[in-house]
């Protein structure tokens, strides 16, 4: 038996802020990552995109743990709030891993040659993005909230196994993408970063994760309405059954 | 939980072999995919282990997918789901009996394949003891995500199209694996074959666990 979704949904203070924060920090890493950031020695201008490429990927790893987290905490309590958590932070994840495959098909094109290659880590990252697809869809195509719920939480727990995956595949296979420069693995990774870039760099990740923020207060309240609705479309089932009885 | 694993099993084994009609449409797929693969590929390439390879595990793959779908039709069609669900301990057989079925029947449909592969193509495998090794293995490994999948799709609109959907995604790196292990295999690379016959048994025991930890909850 699931419990109600009206007391579980906190009145969140904060909410208005998270987008005025996201919006402030937007501006600042855009002047950073275009201006006030040194020029690359070998890519020239052209590498810039990376203020935006990596903070997509970080921001599709960071939104497919969410997911994982809210799956089990759907499967431990019923609690419709982490369903909630886990639909709001797929869909975001599944935006963001897009701009992710965009954002590196613009960057390849210069630097490769090609928008695409069947490179590990282009591969893995696709995948990624149709196993979420694959659980909005999923979600989509059942209409009993709780067996929706249940069944998605089971392909968001099983899914993140591809996360590691994705990171890794630029150490683990023969691969033309740089390895992690920023998520580095023990022995290795990439050239560190100069200074200035490193600190637009983190300015951009905080920039999307506030973005990431804002989205996902704003998703968890049309989800949680969304659950209040079928909740009471059900409760009034019941008594209505229970009067004709 | 084992006995009724073994129920569920046997159930399902003699219920194919009372009408092998998923058994026969799987072979007759297979069957068909690798003669379209030697036609459309032309011999010389048909014959390349990294082809011939990853067209039968593709061909596999998708049988996979026929065979399980297809098992949980027919328990759809005479409520006997209802009835195993009822027991104690009863979804956990559900999964792990269907998966043993779809693997013992996927070896059939496998090797039936690998046969068929090898006086189609005129194949030589180097290392046939690896090959058994890395099919067997990459059986073991598609069959929990396949019944997986198809638990999770059970009494959705479009079933038939969301298995695949949700699968094959999962199932890349088990097709990577078996793809590669069974080439290093034909062509005589016997450490390297190995090695992905480690990967897939990984992935076997990961999705087995994950399979037995939390499927069930979602059988109805």
């Amino acid at each position: 038996m699931i419990q109600t979704a009206a007391s579980s949904f906190p009145q969140v203070r904060l909410r208005p802020w998270l987008g005025i924060v996201a919006v402030a920090l937007s501006i600042l890493a855009m002047w950073m990552g275009l201006v006030w950031a040194p020029t690359d020695a070998v890519q020239g201008e052209v590498y810039r995109i990376i203020y935006v490429h990596v903070p997509t990927a970080w921001l599709a790893y960071l939104a497919f743990v969410v997911v994982f987290l809210g799956s089990i905490g759907w499967l431990w309590t019923r609690r419709p709030w982490f369903d909630a958590l886990a639909v709001a932070s797929a869909e975001i994840g599944v935006l963001f891993t897009g701009l992710f495959i965009v954002a590196g098909s613009i960057w390849a094109k210069p630097t490769w040659g090609v928008w695409w290659t069947w490179d590990p880590r282009l591969v893995t990252t696709a995948v990624m993005f149709v196993m979420y697809l694959g659980y909005l869809l999923l979600r989509g195509l059942s209409n009993d909230f709780e067996r929706r719920a249940t069944r998605a939480a089971i392909i968001g727990i099983i899914a993140v196994v591809d996360i590691p995956i994705v990171h890794l595949s630029v150490t683990w296979m023969n691969s033309q993408h740089q390895l992690p420069s920023v998520l580095r693995p023990p022995g290795g990774g990439s050239p560190s970063l100069d200074p200035a870039m490193g600190m637009t760099l983190g300015v951009s990740v905080l920039a999307f994760t506030f973005v990431y923020l804002a989205l996902m207060v704003e998703r968890m309240a049309i989800e949680g309405r969304m659950q209040q609705r079928v909740l009471a479309v059900r409760s009034t089932g019941a008594v209505r059954r229970e009067g004709a009885l | 939980m084992r006995g009724r694993t073994t129920l569920v099993a046997m159930r399902e084994l003699s219920a194919e072999r009372a009408q092998p009609d998923s058994l026969a449409a799987a072979l007759t797929f297979t069957g068909m995919l690798l003669l379209l693969e030697s036609l459309a590929f032309g011999p010389g390439r048909a014959r390349e282990p990294d082809v011939a390879s990853g067209v039968f595990w593709i061909a596999i793959l998708f049988a996979a997918v026929l065979i399980g779908t297809r098992s949980f039709d027919r328990d759809l069609e005479d409520d006997a789901i209802e009835a195993i669900v009822a027991l104690p301990g009863g979804r956990d057989a559900i999964y792990a009996g269907k998966t043993v079925a779809l693997a013992v029947l996927l070896g059939l449909v496998a090797l039936a394949a690998a046969v068929f592969a090898i006086f189609l193509l005129d194949l030589a495998p180097a290392l046939p003891g690896h090959a058994l090794l890395v099919g067997a293995l990459g059986i073991i490994a598609l069959a929990p995500v396949v019944v997986l999948t198809s638990v999770i799709a059970l009494r959705v609109r479009s079933r038939v199209a969301v298995v695949p959907i949700l699968a094959f995604p999962l199932l890349v790196p088990q097709l990577v694996a078996a793809t590669q292990g069974t080439s290093a295999a034909l062509q005589g690379r016997g450490p390297e074959a190995l090695a992905w016959a480690g990967l897939l048994a990984a992935f076997a025991l990961v999705y087995a666990v994950l399979g037995l930890t939390i499927v069930p909850a979602a059988i109805e």
